[in-house]
């Protein structure tokens, strides 16, 4: 019962954080009215999985391995690279926000809708379809006696969602002037996880080389089936045993990333606040 | 920031699954074999076969133990052929993993997800590497 929840648990997180921030983001820049999109984006993953986890289940086609790990793979990426541009975003929008109009936030923001769905879609696709066949053969070996993996699945997403719940309550309570920075920093921390994460997925399908070259394994200090090892895990993707690829990808992306985000902020001007809203509509 | 629609992603994504879709019908195979199953405990690896003939080749992982495990199918040098993950106790998975080349391979459980796990040989024959 444990490890399904735990399992439930790690995928339920996985999914949640960077939806908990997005949604604290448009809450705290007073754009309630662009929740609608991020919740589009969460059903149709939540639709698109279920469908094909149940089709793969009980229909007469099924996925290999390696098309399996590459849509997680890839669906890893391309979230990245729109975490990624929403982090230098928010960067821009911090630094206006002292001179200019809240306002501006707000058009940049009607522009970026279709950015805002398919940011939810993809933090929820990329490991929805891995955690829609767990589900289908708990709900299978549901139907063949034991309901306890169902239960503990259920379970487990319940307190994923307690959690993420709880994150947002921290996040929107935070002033508006370090709101930017620290969910920036926060954002960039979660999206290099889930690139590593994603390398690993390539690296599994044969994809991207050097699979079973270990940077380091600290399974023994910390085992994937414990419960501060799933929650490493369901925040920060962090992998007990990580390859020397996903080390590297892991620390070149903090440090530029971080990099271009803290670079000291030039005091804004007209011209900078027009080049800072061309940008954000670009 | 103007991107692609989620639809236009579902579309760019389409033959992307298709492409890895097989069908279920190829479980039961051309030397007349189904579907290869692993009794996954937490001190044991039972596999229902040692060989199997150059194909598509589907295990089903059934956890009898008390720890979340993985089952892999892997080549010469540890190279990965596939892998299910997340088999929590009582949970049974399936993998479904293209072996085209005849020789010798390794299955493994990793109960807790840890190590190397249990592994054991196992063979394939048919077509002859090319």
């Amino acid at each position: 019962m444990l490890s399904t929840a735990l399992i439930g648990l790690r995928e339920g997180l996985e999914a949640s954080i960077i939806v908990v921030i997005l949604v604290a983001f448009l809450v705290k820049t007073e754009r309630r009215d662009a929740l609608k999109w991020v919740w589009a984006g969460v059903a149709s993953a939540l639709v698109l999985s279920v469908a094909v986890g149940a089709a793969l289940t009980y229909g007469t086609s099924t996925l290999t391995f390696r098309a399996q790990e590459a849509v997680g793979g890839f669906g890893s990426i391309l979230a990245v690279a729109l975490v990624t541009g929403m982090v230098l975003w928010m960067r821009t929008a911090a630094r206006t926000m002292s001179g200019q109009l809240k306002g501006s936030l707000g058009d940049a923001l009607v522009v970026g809708s279709k950015a805002v769905v398919l940011m939810s879609f993809l933090a929820v696709a990329r490991e929805g379809l891995e955690t829609a066949l767990f589900f289908f053969s708990a709900v299978q070996s549901a139907g063949g006696g034991t309901a306890e993996p169902l239960l503990g699945f259920s379970i487990g997403i319940a307190v994923s969602v307690a959690l993420g719940t709880g994150l947002y309550r921290g996040a929107v309570r935070i002033d508006l002037g370090k709101f930017f920075s620290v969910t920036g920093v926060l954002l960039i921390v979660v999206a290099a996880g889930i690139l590593a994460y994603g390398v690993h997925d390539l690296q599994e399908a044969a994809i991207l080389p050097g699979l079973n070259t270990l940077a380091f394994d600290v399974s023994g200090a910390v085992p994937p089936g414990s419960w501060y090892g799933t929650l490493l895990k369901g925040f920060f993707n962090f992998s007990p045993a990580s390859t020397v690829l996903e080390v590297c990808v892991w620390v070149t992306y903090i440090v530029v990333v971080l990099a271009l985000f803290l670079r000291p902020a030039r005091r804004p001007t007209a011209a900078t606040n027009a080049a800072a809203t061309a940008a954000a509509h670009s | 920031m103007r991107r692609p629609t989620p639809a236009l992603t579902l579309l760019a994504a389409a033959p992307l699954v298709l492409a890895g879709c097989t069908s279920k019908e190829a479980a039961t195979r051309a030397d007349g074999s189904g579907p290869i199953t692993v009794t996954a405990s937490d001190t044991t690896c039972a596999v229902s076969a040692t060989t199997a003939a150059a194909g598509t080749l589907t295990f089903i992982v059934n956890n009898t133990g008390s720890a979340t495990t993985e089952f892999y199918l892997y080549a010469t040098g540890n190279r990965v052929m596939g892998e299910v993950e997340n088999i929590a106790p009582g949970v049974e998975r399936r993998l479904i993993v293209e072996v085209p080349d005849s020789g010798t391979y390794t299955t493994a459980c990793k109960p807790g997800m840890v190590g190397d796990g249990i592994r054991a040989g196992f063979t394939v024959t048919g077509p002859t590497k090319g």
